[in-house]
Parts: structure tokens; sequence; C-alpha cells
């Protein structure tokens, strides 16, 4: 493998362009820039997962840089409004809830006490979502006895610079940068390859592996085949509107996604804007009365819809042709998966870097991890509409509806007696599955025996002790601007 | 909520696994009483276990130096195959990592990209602590600290398997399991459900059950006797089915490894415990009589023999459910694989696990049963693909067994792990499943899978640093390795046993 060329010039061609260069000095990269797509999500969802610091620090990144030169700021997590009928909201964080006591888990015992009657939230037992709540954030402990030392935390990213500096670094790093579009796929006879793009400037480029960037409608890759499979029986939203109000002065770390009665909204605070979207159902509500709903929150004029078909293609490589990002898998962006399932294929392409004639084999491994990434994301998603409490038509219909195999799994398994089921390339913690079941009140009819040994009334005491141990420290910690002045204070030094 | 009545039916290693656990993890929750017949005896031939088993172990609350006096047990850091790619070759199987671990390269592919560049690079073992350790015929405890490079090894035992049954029979009792002594002459069953009620004992006894735990061997006398569950033949694939056992007397020192020597017609085991080594020539009826199989034992082991060869029959392959009604299989009744990596006991263990975690509480779930069943045909369907490798992956043409079993059809899930280690090093990683990683490359490469690329990012660093990292890493093994104590001296300091044989 010698040549490679990326399609795309957004964040998400960068981002692999500087991969590949800095994993595989070998390999020629050249980026065909076309400006992203708006509807591409990978580009415009700029909330994040934990996944990125590992990305950026495989990179030879730090957070500083981010920090600094594109303007990000820190998020913890997501607080969950009225998905659970009345009940209070949920923060799903990147975190440990609770420790096991004994030989049971956590959850175990507080399933117990719910059970019971007494107890506090499960997220009162998260030191991340505790400091979520209350607009604080602290780099995780270095002293692994702290409660504080076993979070994860994503970025929220600047629309605008973000994409700059990876262009930037891609470039340092040795990538090629071609302007313009381009006007064609030619295909080779003989085995239906891609051999060269033709150029808007009436040049072609070949390669010998294409890196498709180009959004959902996978400009490269569809010339292949056009094989998809639709995922909206189980994922209903298929519009989204956004609205960018200006940002606070002190950004909260903790997006908000609140359930409506034909979809959800969110609020995603950064320094760079105050995102505000509405994900919803064309069938539930017209887009007027959707636009006229955001700016009443938003309080600005919300952009023009965007259509998307949630689900993913089976075979996101074919023969010398990889897609990646909404080219491959689009998903709605309850949870911020986007950019996290873009990065993860980037790893994967990398690790997996096949010769020239990208063996079936190869490919075949893959494909099969991204599968099975893709779907454990779906399932995740599709968790918080299948077990969401809420009377409308849309979310009656959610809850009745066969959810997809795997999910039932791990549903039935859950509800029979707490337990959760691995799969292979799972993206989220079983904390975090946990924590929207719980959060969701999805309560199982069974417990793990094993908890017998320890009584309930030193369940109570221990879980007392955790939850003291994380609400006595939080109001010591500073909130997000003091914590990023003091970042930028030391780097001016 | 009523404790539930377990009967296990059986004795032996996976009957008093069972008993010990549940009557010592679930206190409450059953009443265990156990059946067994000493008329009937057990299959136990000395056995090789996994580093699993010291979790299991550890969760009874057992004392490893108490329990490997008791046991007569040996330590074990892998397994050396002798003769299987080509006669003549040697490889271990380490319990443990090659290289220093973590990362997210694999070490192996720096390895392999030295060697396709033509590089003189010495063997792969001896950047394996486990592999340098077991030639060295070394041992100390791992390390718990995961930056040092004494903590990438693990290990397991080698131990007396007729007495580890006993062992755990202790623990069982005085947790309140019952034992009954008898032979089941009749299992009754309820007319409507299906499910077992009792079993009745050759002095009339009955006795009453809510959960019957399997436990009787290849008899398989509920799940295959009572009720007929199929059994799924893997003899196409693993066609080994006698296995003749006979211990000696040690010759020359106590490894800390079992050895595993590819034969004629199938391999021979070496089990060194501290009293005496175990034997036993694993092979197929189809190939080899009975009394040439026990010849060519008797002409291979190294010491006296202390007992006459024992002939044992079984079929390689495991039942379609392994919980059916109100019966689970526990060990050789809901399944069979040769011992060639260990996995008996292992096997046992995991069905012990997923029992105790599905543990019914009042009616049994139909979703908890599926769900064992499935984490149970998991295990089997892993090791399976694992022990089959072992056969296909030869050069072996000495024999028609050897030229069955290297040109034989293979699973297509295992044909395309091995395509994709010739094309570039890799393995297929999976979350779940016994063996990891370096289980795969020990045995590929050893038996002369050779890739022909590598990961290209282990292109990056530059050949003269990759060269020297390599060169002080194997030193710093030898070195570590070299520093620690002799195994038989390091038994004899820790867990010798009470009374010699």
């Amino acid at each position: 493998m010698r040549d490679v060329v990326v399609v795309g010039g957004g964040l998400l061609g960068w981002s692999a362009a500087a991969a590949l260069r800095r994993k595989i000095p070998a390999l020629r990269v050249t980026v065909a820039a076309l400006p992203p797509p708006v509807d591409a999500l990978v580009e415009r969802i700029g909330s994040t997962l934990p996944s990125i610091i590992e990305f950026h620090r495989d990179l030879g990144m730090s957070d500083g840089d981010a920090l600094l030169r594109a303007n990000c700021s820190f998020r913890l997590g997501t607080e969950f409004g009225g998905w659970a009928g009345d009940r209070p909201s949920y923060v799903h964080a990147y975190d440990r809830y609770g420790q096991g006591i004994g030989t049971a888990s956590f959850h175990v015992h507080w399933i117990r006490q719910a059970r019971l009657g007494a107890t506090q939230p499960f997220d009162a037992y998260s030191p991340a979502a505790q400091m979520a709540r209350a607009g604080r954030f602290l780099l995780p402990d270095d002293d692994l006895e702290s409660p504080f030392a076993h979070f994860g935390y994503g970025l929220a990213l600047d629309p605008v610079l973000y994409p700059q500096m990876m262009r930037a670094y891609a470039l340092h790093l040795g990538a090629i940068e071609r302007p313009g579009g381009f006007s064609g796929v030619n295909l080779r006879g003989e085995d239906g390859f891609i051999e060269s793009l033709a150029l808007d400037d009436g040049s072609t480029l070949s390669a010998d592996l294409f890196v498709d960037c180009t959004g959902p409608r996978a400009l490269l890759r569809s010339a292949l085949d056009t094989a998809y499979e639709d995922w909206s029986a189980w994922l209903p939203c298929d519009r989204l509107l956004f609205a960018d109000a200006a940002p606070a002065a002190d950004p909260s770390p903790l997006d908000i996604c609140i359930a409506h009665g034909a979809g959800w909204r969110w609020v995603a605070p950064s320094r760079s804007r105050t995102s505000h979207g509405f994900a919803y159902a064309s069938g539930e509500i017209s887009d007027d009365k959707a636009a006229r709903t955001l700016r009443g929150h938003a309080g600005v004029d919300p952009q023009a819809p965007i259509t998307i078909r949630q689900g993913r293609r089976p075979e996101p490589w074919l023969r010398n042709c990889v897609a990646l990002g909404d080219a491959a898998t689009m998903v709605e962006p309850l949870e911020w998966t986007n950019l996290h399932l873009a990065h993860s294929a980037i790893d994967r392409l990398v690790a997996m870097m096949p010769d020239r004639d990208c063996a079936p084999v190869e490919l075949w491994d893959y494909n099969r991890q991204c599968a099975a990434e893709s779907d454990r994301v779906r399932d995740f998603l599709v968790l918080h509409y299948a077990t969401a409490d809420r009377a409308e038509p849309l979310w009656r219909r959610m809850r009745d509806t066969a959810p997809p195999l795997s999910l039932k799994h791990t549903l039935d398994l859950f509800r029979e007696r707490g337990r959760l089921p691995f799969y292979e390339e799972e993206t989220f913690s079983r904390d975090s599955w946990l924590a929207v079941l719980l959060g969701q009140s999805v309560i199982p009819t069974h417990i793990d025996p094993l908890i017998d040994i320890v009584p309930s009334v030193q369940s109570e005491r221990t879980m007392a002790a955790m939850r003291e141990r994380i609400a006595r420290q939080i109001p010591a910690l500073p909130t997000q601007a003091q914590f990023l002045g003091n970042i930028q204070r030391q780097a001016a030094r | 909520m009523a404790a539930k009545r377990v009967v296990i039916v059986g004795g032996g290693t996976a009957g008093w696994m069972a008993a010990a656990a549940l009557a010592k993890l679930l206190p409450g929750r059953c009443d265990v009483h156990l059946v067994e017949s000493e008329a009937i005896g057990i299959v136990g031939v000395g056995e090789a276990t996994l580093p699993h088993i010291r979790a299991f172990n550890e969760r009874l609350g057992i004392d490893e130096a108490d329990f490997m006096a008791a046991t007569r047990a040996t330590f074990k850091l892998g397994i050396e195959f002798v003769n299987w790619g080509r006669i003549g070759d040697s490889y271990i199987h380490p319990f443990g990592t090659f290289g220093p671990g973590g990362g997210e390269i694999d070490f192996h592919q720096f390895w392999l990209r030295l060697k396709q560049q033509g590089m003189n690079v010495p063997d792969l073992d001896l950047f394996s602590m486990a592999c340098t350790m077991a030639r060295m015929n070394r041992f100390a405890l791992p390390s718990h600290d995961s930056r040092r490079l004494d903590s990438t090894f693990g290990y397991a035992y080698q131990f007396d398997a007729t007495l580890y049954g006993p062992y755990l029979r202790g623990i069982a009792e005085k947790m309140g399991a019952k034992r009954t002594e008898g032979r089941i002459v009749a299992v009754h069953r309820d007319g409507e459900s299906g499910d077992v009620t009792s079993v009745q004992l050759e002095n009339g006894e009955r006795i009453e059950g809510d959960l019957f735990v399997d436990c009787s061997g290849f008899v398989s006398l509920l799940l295959d006797k009572t009720l007929s569950e199929p059994f799924e033949d893997w003899s196409r694939w693993l066609l080994n089915d006698r296995a003749t056992a006979m211990p000696c007397r040690t010759a020359g020192p106590v490894t800390p490894y079992t050895g595993v020597i590819a034969m004629p017609h199938g391999w021979r085991w070496r089990i060194p415990l501290q009293h005496r080594t175990g034997n036993g020539y694993v092979y197929s009826s189809q190939f080899l009589s009975d009394d040439d199989a026990a010849a060519a034992l008797i002409g291979a082991v190294e010491g006296e023999p202390i007992a006459e060869p024992r002939v044992l029959r079984f079929k390689a392959g495991r039942r379609r459910r392994s919980w059916v009604n109100n019966c689970v299989g526990v060990g050789l009744a809901s399944g069979f694989l040769e011992p060639l990596e260990s996995t008996s006991i292992y096997l046992i263990q995991a069905a012990i696990t997923a029992l105790l975690e599905l543990f019914p509480q009042d009616e049994i779930s139909p979703v908890d049963r599926n769900e064992f069943n499935r984490l149970i045909d998991l295990e089997y369907d892993r090791v399976r693909d694992f022990l089959i490798l072992h056969y296909h992956a030869t050069e072996r043409a000495d024999t028609p067994y050897w030229d069955y079993c290297r040109t034989m059809e293979i699973p297509d899930s295992l044909a395309e792990k091995m395509e994709l280690f010739r094309r570039r090093g890799r393995v297929v990683k999976y979350r779940e499943g016994v063996f990891l990683d370096a289980s795969w490359v020990a045995v590929y490469l050893g038996q002369r899978v050779i890739p022909q690329g590598h990961d290209l990012r282990a292109d990056a660093p530059s050949p003269e640093s990759l060269v020297a990292g390599m060169r002080k890493l194997a030193a710093d093994i030898h070195g570590l390795s070299e520093m620690m104590e002799d195994h038989g001296a390091y038994l004899r300091r820790y867990c010798p046993m009470k009374d010699a044989a």
C-alpha cells in the first residue's frame, strides 16, 4: 500500500489524513479537500466522548493543544430530562457509579435498596455526574484512592477552529492538499476497484486506497454499491434542527437532552457557542412548528432542517474504498457517538491497513468489527426510546416496537436479574448502560444471589458513606471557566 | 424465599467443585446434597489446569500452599508442544505475554517486521517471561505492579485430581453440604413439566430436589440418559476417542510446565506432580489399537511405571444444551474436549460460575437458562477452534493420521482466523473466550503458520532502536528469571506434600 486519497476537507478527512501519516509514514496521503456537506453530523456535532482524548494522544496532541489552539472545553456527561415519565432527570457520566460491596457489584446493592424504597438516585454515586450537575470540572486525580480518579471526559469542539487545527496538523505531518471538487469516479474494468477520481480541473487523481469522508451521500463508496441497513423502525427521528446561541461566560460541562412529544432536543454548552438542537420525527410535527419550538428555547432562529436516514452500510469497506463517518453509519446525536464511531474506524483502518489487493478476508474482519460496534451503539440509543415512559403516540409506538435482537437479549437479562451480557466492540461501559437503565427506572425482577452475604443495613451504611464522600468535596472544586482560566495562565507563563 | 434443594449427581472433580462453590457462595439460597458411589470411581488422571482456577480457589477462601500440599501440586507456566509442526519442533504456549505487554501494537508485529527484513532476531520465546522461566526451570510468584516485567506472566497448577475432589469435599461439608453414598437406579420426573423430581438409590431411598446438577461424567445420567438431549459430534475435526493413562516415577527435574508430545497417532501428555509424573496417550481408535497405544506409552515414559495403563473412551463434542428443564450439566456430562490445552477443569469452572450468577430464585426462568446455554456454547466453540488449529497447522505427513489432520476441512470460523494471521500476523480479538492473543500467536508461530506481512504501524521505529530495545528486553527477562528459585526448591519450601507416595 503506497498511495491513499482521502476525499473530504472537514475535520473527519483531516483527522484521517493525520492518523494515516502519523502511524504509517510510508504512505503518501492526498486530501481532496471538498467542503463538508451540511448534513454530515460528524462535522456538526461538537459534543464528543472520552475516546477523543485517546485519539489525540495517539496522534501526539495534548489536551492543551485542543483547549488552547482550538478553543475546546470539557464535558463530563449528559443530563436526560423527561424520558422517564415524571421521575427526576438522570445524568449519564463516563464514570464509575459506586464501588462493589462484598462479592456483589454496586448496582445490585443499589437495586436492593431501591426495592426497599430507600435510596438516593443512581447518579448520586458517580463523582463526575455530581461534578457536572454542579457545573464544576477537574481533571481525574492521579491518586487512585480518590473518588475523582476514575472518570473519563470528552471535549466540546469549536466548529471552526477545530477543523482548522486538524488540517494544519495533517499538513505538518506531510499530508498533501488538493483543493476543489471532483466530477466522477472511474472504475477499473477487471475488478471494479476505483482507479481514479476525475477532478473539476480536468485532471485525474489515482490511488491504491480511497477514503470516503464525504458525508451521508458517500460520493465514492456509493459508486460501488448502495446497500444500506435502515434503522428507522427503532430510531424514528428523521429531521435535525440546529440553532447556535452565544456562549455562556462559564459553560457547564453537562449537556442536556430533553425528551419531547415528537423527539428530543439538546442544549450543548461550549466556549464558542451554546448549541441548541432538535431531533424529531417528521410525521409527528411540522418543520415550521419544530422550528418555532426550538427558537423558543434557543432564543435564535434555527437553520434549515436536515433530513437524516439512520442506519449503516453493511460493508463500509468494499474493494479499495472505505467509507468513514456519516458515509458509513448515520445516527442521531443522542449520546454523541458520531465522531466516536468515525475515530474508531480511523484507528481500525490504520491498524488493519492491507496490501493493495485489499484482500477480502482482511476487509471482512474490518467490516465485522465496524458492524459489531455500530450495532451496539444503535442498541444503546434504542435503549433510550424502548425504555422511555411517555404518553405521546410516538413514544407509545417506540415502547411497543420489538427492539433489535441483541438489545432484546440485553433487556431480557437485565429485567430478569440485573445482568448485562458482554458484546464485542462495545462502546459504552457497564456503568453507562446502568446509568441509563436505572435512570429510566428499569428495575430487575430478581437480583444476584451473591448479595445475600451482606445485610441490607450494611449496604445502606456503605452507600451513605460513598455519597457523603463525593458531596463533601464538590463545593471546593473549580467551575469550568475557573479551571480553563488556570490552564491558560499556566500556559502563558 | 425458601432455599432451593440442589441435588448433585456424582462426586469427582466436577461434583465437588459445584458442591463447594454453591454451599460456600450461596448460603441460605440452596441446600446442597451430593450423591456419589465409591463403586463407580472417577475419571481424574492427574490434571493440568489454566490460570483461571486461581480465581475459583480464591473465591472459596482456599489457602494456596495448603491446597498445593494436599493435592501434591506443582506450578505450571505453560505447555511445551513437541513434534507438532514437524518432528523435532518444540515451542511453549506460555501463560503470559510476549514482550512487555500493553501498547497498541502487539509485540510480535515488531518481531515479524525485523524477521521479514532479513534481520537475525532471537526466537519469540526469549521475549516471554513464562517461556524463559519454564525453559530455565525457575519459579516465583508474579509481581502485582503492571509496569514490571515480572508481572507479565500468569500461572496455574498441575495436581492430582483424585485429591482435589476430597479437598473440596471438606469445604463443602463444613458449609453444610450433605453427601449420600449410593448408586442411582432410577430417575423420577414430573409427568407434566418433564422436570426431574427425585433420584432413587439402590436401597430404595429417594432424594428429592428442585434443581439437579449432572456431574455423572461420560454416563450423563440426567442430560443424556433421562432427558435425551442430543449430542453435537465434533469428531470429524477432533478424531481422538481414546486415552490410555499411566503414572510413572519422575526422572529428572520437576518442570513448571506440562509436556504435550505429538505421537504417530495422537499425542502424549506429561504432567509432573510432586510425587510422580502423570502420562497418557490420546489417540484415535480408527488408527491405533489399545494394545499398541499402551505399548507406545510404556516405551515413551521417562521413569518406572507405577500402575498398569488404564484406557478411557470418549467422543469430542457437547450436548446441544447444557441446561435442560431443571438439570444443569457440569463437566463431562455436558461435553468433552480432549485435554490438549488443559481446558477440562476450566470448562467445569465456567459452568459453575454461570450457574452461580444465574441461580434461580423462584421458578427457573427461560431467560436465565438460555443465557447459561449461550455462555457455555461460546466457551466450547472457542476452545474447539483453538484445539483444531493444533492438528491442522502441521507439516507432518508421516502417518495416515497426520495426513487426515493436515488436509481435513476445518470450520469457517477457524479458516478465517488462520488466513488473517497468514497475511499479516493479525489475531482476531475477542473479549470473551479463554485463550487470548499470546496463546494464538504462540501456536501459530510454533506450528509454522508464518505471516507474509506485518502491521504497517510496526515500521515506524528505526531498525537500530528496535533491535537494541529487543536485545535489552531479552537480557532483562533472562536476568530476572535467573534470579528466581529453582521450581523444585520453591515447592519444597512453599508447599511440600505431607507424605510421599
